[in-house]
């Protein structure tokens, strides 16, 4: 998986602008990161990568290299 | 479970009855504020609820619906042998069962067995299997399942996860012997695991966390939303990851067993938990969105009634007319879920009746 692609995949899910999301970026520090991206992110991770992520899997997440660990894991 | 076979059983007719009081969701934008009230809503598909009013039960609503559909099958209600009322909003909180006061109301003679099923997303399917192996494997002839629910009372309007989810509604379905039918497919489960993703955490004197001077205080929690422990809870992300982990499969199984490829069948009715999610099931499963009947934009998620109010309100012209072939599924609270294969119609199928408080039953 091209970590870029995957960048630009989460800044479509979360609105936010191209460029504006690194692999370092904290999750905390998004205001976009709520409840309902939370529920797309585990959507998008089943419908692009075929991977069912757990809640708990995803709470573990710190930042975006995080979320690329776990959607590689398959 | 195995998937169960029910043969020389039909649906006879299907009616659905919503309270008259419609809400837009925007009516929670001065409490949640417009943009995030338009992000919800964009995210569930629901515009509008039909909203109960203090007083108005799921019982009232199941028993308007029965009456006309009894009324338009020309069914006399002594002919009725058994009743199930599938409902977690009951007329009183356990005793009695809400479904002998519908035998009563209904005018069903007492020769007719009733009780109720506490169940809610998947409990309409439950209903329905309970009902059609009655008449299939007790000789019985004519069963009335009613489904229903009031959910939208059980949550904090001060939590987000929940207060813009849930409409009321109530149905009736007939069923009866029909030796020329095709066998329905059923397909049930239960992961009692997920009990506290969906959860009403205290209410009552005689339960697991009893009722006392603090569990109605709703205060701030850890997903930011007030609610109490009387408050009803949703986990949205522990249930959409059990959806998408259980009912793929569960659709799946019913096929293989009535031997129907995807593309055979013309509709699939899900639970209507919200669109996000049957959107979701529909592309992974390669379900056209044509054949995902959706009520929601108008009613919400109306708990054990949805499926038949999609139904009523979506496929009413075609299964008034014609024969389908319907797979239903429900899913959630529990969690429980279940499934049926169904060849099904021509059947009666009045249109959705609105519902006045002064309907309520004057007990």
């Amino acid at each position: 998986m091209n970590d870029q692609e995957f960048i630009a995949n989460m800044e479509e899910l979360l609105e936010s602008d191209p460029g504006s999301i690194s692999l370092a970026t904290q999750l905390d520090s998004l205001q976009q990161w709520d409840s309902l991206a939370f529920v797309s992110f585990l959507a998008m991770a089943h419908s692009k990568y075929g991977v069912r992520v757990t809640p708990t899997e995803l709470r573990q997440c710190k930042n975006f290299a995080d979320l690329v660990t776990l959607v590689e894991k398959r | 479970m195995a998937t169960a076979k029910v043969p020389g059983v039909r649906i006879a007719g299907i009616a659905s009855a919503v309270p008259a009081t419609r809400v837009p969701v925007t009516a929670a934008a001065e409490i949640f504020g417009a943009d995030m009230v338009q992000k919800i809503s964009q995210s569930t598909g629901i515009e509008y609820r039909h909203l109960t009013s203090p007083g108005l039960c799921s019982s009232d609503l199941c028993f308007v619906a029965a009456k006309r559909l009894l009324a338009d099958l020309g069914w006399e209600p002594e002919s009725v042998e058994a009743l199930i009322f599938v409902t977690q909003t009951p007329d009183f909180p356990s005793i009695p069962a809400t479904a002998c006061t519908l035998q009563m109301r209904l005018g069903l003679s007492t020769s007719c067995a009733a009780f109720d099923v506490a169940l809610g997303c998947s409990g309409y399917v439950y209903g329905l299997w309970l009902a059609m192996s009655l008449v299939a494997g007790s000789g019985l002839s004519r069963v009335l399942v009613l489904a229903g629910d009031v959910a939208s009372v059980l949550s904090s309007p001060l939590d987000r996860a929940v207060s813009l989810l849930f409409g009321d509604a109530g149905s009736a379905t007939a069923i009866e012997t029909d030796h020329t039918a095709s066998p329905c497919l059923f397909s049930m489960g239960t992961d009692g695991s997920g009990w506290k993703n969906l959860l009403i955490p205290s209410g009552m004197q005689y339960a697991r966390n009893p009722r006392d001077a603090t569990t109605c205080i709703r205060q701030k929690a850890d997903d930011n939303n007030q609610r109490s422990a009387e408050d009803l809870f949703m986990d949205g992300a522990e249930v959409f990851a059990f959806t998408i982990r259980e009912v793929p499969p569960l659709v799946d199984r019913v096929l293989n067993a009535a031997g129907w490829e995807l593309d055979e069948v013309d509709a699939f009715v899900f639970h209507q938990a919200n669109k996000f999610m049957l959107n979701h099931m529909a592309k992974t499963m390669k379900i056209p969105p044509n054949k995902v009947p959706l009520s929601l934009k108008e009613y919400g998620n109306t708990s054990s009634a949805s499926v038949p109010l999609t139904i009523s309100t979506q496929l009413r012209e075609e299964i008034s007319s014609k024969s389908l072939r319907l797979l239903l599924v429900g899913f959630g609270v529990g969690y429980s879920w279940g499934a049926c294969a169904i060849q099904c119609g021509p059947l009666v199928a009045p249109p959705v009746i609105l519902v006045d408080q002064s309907e309520a039953w004057q007990c």
